[in-house]
């Protein structure tokens, strides 16, 4: 299977993530008889959505109902004629003539692929969401947390507290409840104003009144089971010694402060941009998103024979990235020997329920705009965690002449430690943003060379790329 | 610190890790990261570069706060590898950190 050959490996359609996007995408190719090769970093289909719902560490009844569709789109895809490639690092990507190149780490061995056609389907992240305190162990995301639910049933030992904006917060709090541990308050960084948007955006509210309901009745039952819920807070700290101990929080206008073992924040998520940023592709700022975007056309394809479809792309949610994988891998198909009438009606009906679902989409992103932004942080918050550099640190190199992300970087380290800038990159840009009066498009993002995934001095040295160009 | 759910929904077989000496019994669906969590907590995980402790915060392999050595190997991303029966893993604490080019076996 995975010889690792000087020469290189080709495919004909590659897809890189299996999540609800990459699933979609490469069964649907299969149906149509094509085989694509599927690299995932996990060890297990089904992406951070979908995580363990092979072999599932908790019941339903706390992760809840929407987990079974994945346990369907796993199946079909395990049944599908697919070269799937589980903890397979892509670490490199670029344009050939006839296509792509791509480096693949795999146990510890680097192979070259070609791939005629390339499908990203490599997600998203959970926002970086930087305040004082945030770098202290017993400071997690509300995904991670989910992660440790759905990886093992785990629960933490203590209540936690949770804190953001979002449906995520909601639904973890709502799935700890379930299991019988639930968080002791939840302090909602939503403004109350924004949770009115419904009523004032009645079409865009009746395309989202799934998501709407289901939001309100967790909220119900949590508050139906005596967990407080915060508002009005505009400031945030973690405070502790060598772990978290305390959190303060300014709620109109009063500084409280609860003691708290474990803290989960959340605050949305965004498309990862390593790869599409690596591949030189170009990406906007979305203001309702908040996020850089990779620009796509109609079909989903971002350049000549590359498609970016799922929330690596933009956000959605798993239901619209399952849509917009199919929809990849039927111009995929269109591309290779046509449509049918049949696949044309496919597409089109596919295309109008993505059309709705993002209608629904606007409106969501307007109600959970990400809170308490970065310049309103005390300047020793830690921006970029792993070179451990502070709001005023960033701040002094601006002033002192960093005129855009590739200077600061420079200037700081920022952005130079092991993960990347993956959780300093957004915020590095709408730092300098503020500071410069400049748009986030303007001051752009620095450039991102490969590796874009960690790979060791010995694992590169197995590389046959590093082979083949010697010779 | 982590516990698991009583009741869980499918197999929850076991695997011996081994953490900075110390055998632990750990669910073998779990990372290197979540088994640390649940039997370690997150105290003393890791001592970051600029002397302050850190431990993971994403699990999904972007904040790479979760370094850890497995099998000798030092800065593996511990939430991106799944324990097995055996493993050896050191806390990146300095006093828990084997001295450089010793044996680890």
């Amino acid at each position: 299977m995975s010889e690792n050959s000087t020469s290189s490996q080709v495919a004909e359609v590659a897809i890189i993530g299996a999540g609800p996007s990459g699933l979609a995408a490469a069964t649907r190719l299969a149906k149509a008889g094509l085989k694509p090769v599927v690299f995932d970093l996990n060890a297990a289909p089904g992406g951070q959505v979908y995580r363990q719902v092979e072999s599932p560490q908790a019941d339903l009844r706390v992760t809840g109902i929407d987990y079974r569709l994945g346990q369907r789109v796993v199946e079909a895809f395990r049944r599908a004629r697919v070269d799937y490639r589980p903890d397979s690092r892509v670490w490199w990507v670029q344009r050939v003539d006839a296509g792509f190149e791509l480096g693949v780490l795999h146990e510890g061995r680097s192979a070259v692929w070609r791939a005629r056609r390339l499908i990203l389907c490599h997600g998203a992240m959970e926002r970086p969401f930087p305040f004082p305190g945030w770098q202290l162990p017993g400071v997690m995301t509300a995904g991670a947390a989910q992660v440790l639910l759905k990886q093992g049933g785990l629960l933490p030992e203590d209540a936690p507290i949770l804190v953001g904006s979002g449906p995520l917060i909601y639904l973890l709090g709502w799935q700890y409840l379930q299991a019988g541990r639930p968080p002791t308050c939840i302090l909602d960084l939503t403004p109350r104003h924004q949770w009115r948007l419904p009523l004032r955006q009645p079409v865009k509210a009746w395309h989202a009144r799934g998501y709407l309901f289901k939001g309100l009745k967790m909220m119900l039952a949590l508050k139906r089971a005596g967990v407080a819920i915060e508002r009005d807070i505009d400031a945030l700290e973690a405070i502790g010694d060598k772990v978290l101990e305390q959190i303060r929080y300014r709620q109109r206008g009063h500084w409280k402060q609860r003691p708290a073992s474990l803290l989960l924040s959340h605050v949305g998520v965004v498309p990862e941009t390593h790869l599409t940023r690596s591949l030189g592709l170009t990406h906007r700022w979305h203001a309702e998103q908040q996020s850089f975007l990779p620009v796509r056309d109609d079909t989903l394809s971002a350049d000549e024979n590359l498609w970016v479809v799922g929330d690596g792309a933009a956000i959605g949610g798993a239901v619209n990235a399952m849509r917009e994988g199919t929809l990849s891998a039927l111009e995929v198909i269109a591309s290779h020997h046509g449509l049918t009438k049949e696949e044309r009606d496919e597409r089109d009906g596919l295309r109008r329920e993505r059309a709705r679902d993002l209608c629904a989409r606007q409106l969501l992103d307007a109600m959970f705009l990400p809170p308490l932004n970065i310049d309103a942080m005390p300047e020793e918050t830690i921006i970029c965690r792993c070179e451990a550099l502070t709001r005023g640190d960033l701040d002094q190199a601006i002033s002192d002449g960093a005129e855009g992300p590739n200077q600061l970087k420079a200037f700081t380290r920022c952005g130079m430690g092991p993960c990347q800038g993956r959780q300093c990159s957004l915020n590095a840009t709408l730092l300098l943003s503020r500071r410069l009066a400049q748009t986030p498009d303007q001051i752009g993002q620095w450039q991102i060379r490969p590796p874009v995934q960690t790979i060791t001095l010995g694992e590169l040295a197995t590389s046959s790329m590093v082979e083949n160009r010697a010779t | 610190m982590f516990r698991r759910l009583p009741e869980t929904a499918s197999d929850s077989a076991e695997v011996t890790l081994w953490v900075d000496g110390e055998p632990r019994q750990v669910g073998a669906t779990l990372s290197v990261a979540a088994a640390l969590l649940q039997q370690h907590g997150w105290a003393e995980y890791r001592l970051h570069h600029d002397g302050t402790p850190r431990a993971p915060l994403c699990m999904m392999g972007v904040c790479h706060d979760c370094l850890i050595t497995i099998d000798g190997e030092p800065n593996r991303q511990g939430c991106l590898v799944i324990v097995k029966d055996g493993m050896r893993i050191e806390t990146q604490m300095p006093a828990a950190q084997p001295t450089p080019g010793a044996s680890t076996g």
